[in-house]
């Protein structure tokens, strides 16, 4: 079955998918995304394809249905794998920036050639890092859904920068990065062009938020100058997790842009990438736990102002 | 009910919610709702009775103001307070409802169609599915319109909503083109492409041979589709060959031996004095108070009529006429004139024009299923779902005359102007078609640099390509080589500053960086291109596997010096 289903009670979309059930965990034999495994054939340099277990499928089987209560629609969209190197042992604190940057342009075609799919919303570009947050193979790798619809927790980012928007004339997200450069305080990383931040409302103990300095809405709009000095910034980040408790950090890594196929949001929502870490210390972790998935209220630990702190000092050769 | 804003730049929502509410007007009645929405304020509006002209609200003018002409040559443009606004008198007879839906309205006074901006403002309405919005302006007031020439309604109905923007225009006019889409439902299914032309070359004098000629030299331009132009058919209204050309099913398998989609014109709802149609089914066409054939426009050296797109007789034959070029082998129709199907006037359905129009591209829609429709001479609004490309501008010509008159006539200038000023209905509402790029360097009065900005305008705001250019000329092939190539990399993402200074700045982004367009002045023209240079250079290579499932690999061109 692969359909997705509409909550009445909360308004978001659930997508059942039988196909996902068969996804591997951590498989001990051949790593499938190195060449001779079970995807390639042929060396390569970076690669998106389909994912073989779509939770959204282009060919989704129709859906009928007219009950208003238990609504169901087609489950059409896009799963894709987003392979970084052909490196096994790399991951994007090792990768070079060269590597990185490659990384971002193929990010920049996958998110316009979806968006030409009249039936993509969203498109969500994502990495789950280490086994803690339920990544099931080690190669350096991401993944992007493009959705049929806006997500929950995309729509509660567009409603509240529209907001702020109307009540300010201008986009929020410039007053914060304006604020954070004049405050510095949480300011783990900055180049001309992006700061790294532990945000004021992280929910995570080593949150971390990417925020590009001049307004864009997306990945693409960033010149080769500031694609660049991003996968400076991505690598940064993600070696000073690794430095930090001296060990591969887990995250999850997620990019924010504006929906596809409207525009009506260009002007209030400023792209940026969350890092959300589940590590509070070396050897414990935050779970996502009934408070934060019942209530979507998070309790964070750590004070982001001393998480940026830590942060700050751990050195990494720039 | 108050219907009057003193200063529509500083609404709040007391002076709003004030306009809403109930009305009698003559022949029926009218209620406003107002709601609240990101930016502004939704207008909802019911009527019921028999409904004319009608004032919504009306405002007082700012100086400045962005206007917009109802169809796809007439004129986006900014006016001052002195434009000085009458239609020449000697062109009134032959332009017709070419220039307006409501030519008696139009000639004498400056209105705008849809939607009028200014700097820190917008007022449009998000659809024309039955009446006509446009507004009224005069040096002191602003009158937000909605024309529903008299149709009755029994019960309440909705009709075209307006939406009150505030902010700046230029980011105002994307969002708005938005609502606009969402309102009608619109899902851009059809890509943008690139393709040849043969009317800005030939206009009329085009047959076989050279459309033979001309295919033969395109191999290696890129061209996705290869369209012929007026000049191939009997007469207007009589779409079948003239002596000039084989039959449709030659010329379709021809062209598509090179590999292009085969396209071809007509002016589906006009229908000539002297053809078959005219002569042998008058009561096709639309009537006059008096119960004669009215002449929509002048052209040709003939009166034109228009189709009575609601007559089940001209229904049919109309869906017949668009299979049969299917099933010829065209999968590209320009659809132009289009304008004739919604002028004034009696049909067998009593309707409005708008939904006359309407009635008449849903057939044509209908018939060639997922073929690429461009509208040409078309009312904007009323066309948004139905059709895949739009021409947002005059003709073009081989010319560049900024002196000549604002109204529509052939002019690359004019025809330019209005592709920066139309930028934002690109990729949303349909395909900006900028019309043709006219890259031969003998047989034109374009130089250098107008050929230059014309063609990086077209390409950086991602409009459809055409090339209208006998191929065995001087032609600029660096140019097109040079367009060609930042073509391949996509779908652009695209922004225009200074829509009310005439000071455009475009920034288009695509896979290959952020690149820049600043125009100074367009009149002479003199702009400054800037492309961003590519650090990284990556080759995407496509591979579909068995079990169906796609393989996108990028691999590095070239390191990085």
């Amino acid at each position: 079955m692969l359909e997705r289903r509409y909550n009445i009670l909360t308004g978001e979309w659930v997508i059942v998918s039988a196909f996902t059930q068969q996804r591997p965990t951590n498989p001990t034999a051949e790593c499938p995304l190195c060449v001779g495994g079970a995807e390639f054939s042929e060396p390569y340099d970076l690669c998106s394809f389909d994912n073989r277990f779509p939770s959204l499928r282009i060919d989704a089987p129709e859906v009928i249905s007219d009950d208003e209560l238990y609504a169901k629609e087609r489950a059409q969209g896009k799963c894709e794998v987003v392979v970084y190197t052909i490196e096994h042992e790399s991951a994007m604190s090792l990768m070079p920036v060269h590597q990185i940057e490659k990384l971002i342009k193929m990010w920049a075609d996958r998110y316009l050639e979806l968006s030409t799919l009249p039936f993509v919303k969203y498109v969500f570009i994502f990495e789950n890092r280490g086994a803690q947050v339920g990544a099931t193979l080690p190669h350096p790798h991401g993944q992007l859904y493009a959705f049929p619809f806006i997500p929950k927790r995309i729509e509660a980012k567009l409603t509240a920068q529209a907001r702020y928007f109307d009540e300010h004339g201008n986009c929020a997200l410039c007053d914060v990065v304006k604020r954070e450069i004049r405050n510095g305080e949480r300011i783990v990383y900055e180049n001309e062009s992006f700061i790294a931040l532990v945000p004021f409302y992280a929910r995570w103990p080593y949150e971390v938020h990417v925020y590009p300095k001049r307004h864009v809405s997306s990945i693409v709009e960033l010149n080769n100058e500031e694609r660049h000095l991003l996968s400076k910034t991505l690598k940064v980040v993600t070696m000073k997790y690794d430095l930090l408790f001296q060990q591969a950090f887990p995250y999850m890594m997620m990019l924010f842009q504006a929906p596809v196929n409207d525009i009506r949001y260009w002007h209030a929502f400023h792209f940026h990438i969350e890092f959300n870490p589940v590590k509070r210390d070396k050897d414990k972790i935050k779970w996502m736990a009934s408070v934060e998935t019942g209530t979507w209220a998070f309790i964070n630990p750590k004070i982001p102002e001393e998480a940026a702190r830590e942060l700050r000092a751990v050195e990494v050769l720039k | 009910m108050s219907t009057f804003f003193a200063n529509i730049n500083e609404l709040n929502e007391f002076d709003v919610f004030k306009r809403a509410g109930y009305r009698i007007v003559e022949g029926g009645e009218i209620l406003v709702r107002v709601e609240r929405i990101h930016l502004g304020y939704l207008f909802r509006t019911f009527v019921k009775g028999v409904i004319q002209d009608v004032v919504l609200f009306e405002f007082q003018r700012p100086a400045e103001i962005f206007v917009n002409n109802w169809q796809s040559w007439g004129p986006a443009r900014v006016v001052g307070k002195d434009f000085p606004f009458s239609f020449p008198i000697e062109l009134r007879k032959k332009f017709g409802y070419s220039a307006s839906i409501m030519p008696e309205v139009y000639f004498d006074n400056l209105i705008s169609d849809y939607f009028m901006g200014s700097d820190k403002f917008l007022i449009g309405a998000l659809s024309s599915r039955i009446g006509h919005p446009y507004l009224l302006i005069d040096p002191e007031t602003v009158k937000v319109k909605l024309n529903l020439f008299g149709r009755h309604f029994a019960d309440w109905t909705e009709v075209e909503k307006f939406v009150v923007l505030k902010g700046e225009i230029d980011w105002l006019l994307p969002y708005y083109a938005d609502l606009v889409a969402k309102e009608n439902g619109v899902e851009l299914k059809a890509k943008n492409f690139v393709g040849w032309s043969s009317w800005y070359q030939y206009f009329l004098d085009f047959d076989y041979q050279k459309m033979m000629a001309d295919l033969d030299k395109s191999k290696c331009l890129g061209y996705q589709v290869f369209q012929i132009d007026d000049g191939w058919e009997r007469d207007i209204g009589d779409w079948e060959p003239n002596e000039k050309f084989p039959a449709l099913t030659r010329i379709a398998s021809d062209i598509r031996s090179y590999g292009y989609v085969p396209g071809i014109w007509l002016a589906p709802f006009s229908v000539s004095e002297t053809s078959s149609i005219s002569k042998n089914h008058s009561d096709w066409l639309v009537k006059d108070e008096n119960g004669n054939p009215k002449v929509a426009y002048q052209n040709w050296n003939k009166n034109i009529y228009a189709l009575d797109t609601t007559n089940p007789e001209a229904k049919e034959w109309l869906r017949t006429l668009f299979l049969n070029l299917k099933d010829a082998g065209f999968g590209y129709f320009k659809i132009d004139f289009l304008f004739a199907g919604a002028i004034q006037g009696k049909r067998h359905d009593n309707c409005t024009p708008v939904e006359a129009y309407i009635q008449g591209l849903k057939i044509i829609r209908e018939a060639v299923g997922d073929s690429f429709v461009l509208g040409c001479g078309a009312p904007l609004w009323p066309s948004i779902g139905f059709v895949d490309g739009m021409r947002i501008g005059a003709d073009t010509a081989p010319f560049w005359d900024p002196n000549g008159p604002d109204i529509g006539y052939p002019n690359a200038y004019y025809a330019l102007r209005n592709v920066f000023t139309r930028w934002f209905m690109n990729g949303v509402l349909w395909w900006n078609d900028p019309d043709c790029l006219l890259l031969r360097c003998e047989d034109t009065q374009l130089n250098d640099s107008q050929r230059q900005l014309y063609a990086f305008t077209s390409l950086l705001l991602d409009n459809i390509l055409v090339q209208s250019d006998n191929l065995s000329y001087k032609i600029d092939h660096d140019l097109w080589k040079r367009i060609m190539t930042i073509r391949s990399y996509g779908k652009r993402m695209v922004n225009l500053k200074g829509l009310m200074d005439g000071q455009y700045e475009i920034t288009s982004a695509g896979v290959d960086g952020v690149h820049k367009l600043l125009v100074k002045d367009l009149k002479i023209p003199t702009f400054r291109i800037e492309l961003d240079e590519e650090r990284v250079k990556l080759v995407k290579k496509i591979e579909k596997r068995s079990d169906g499932r796609t393989f996108n690999y990028y691999e590095e061109r070239e390191k990085l010096e």
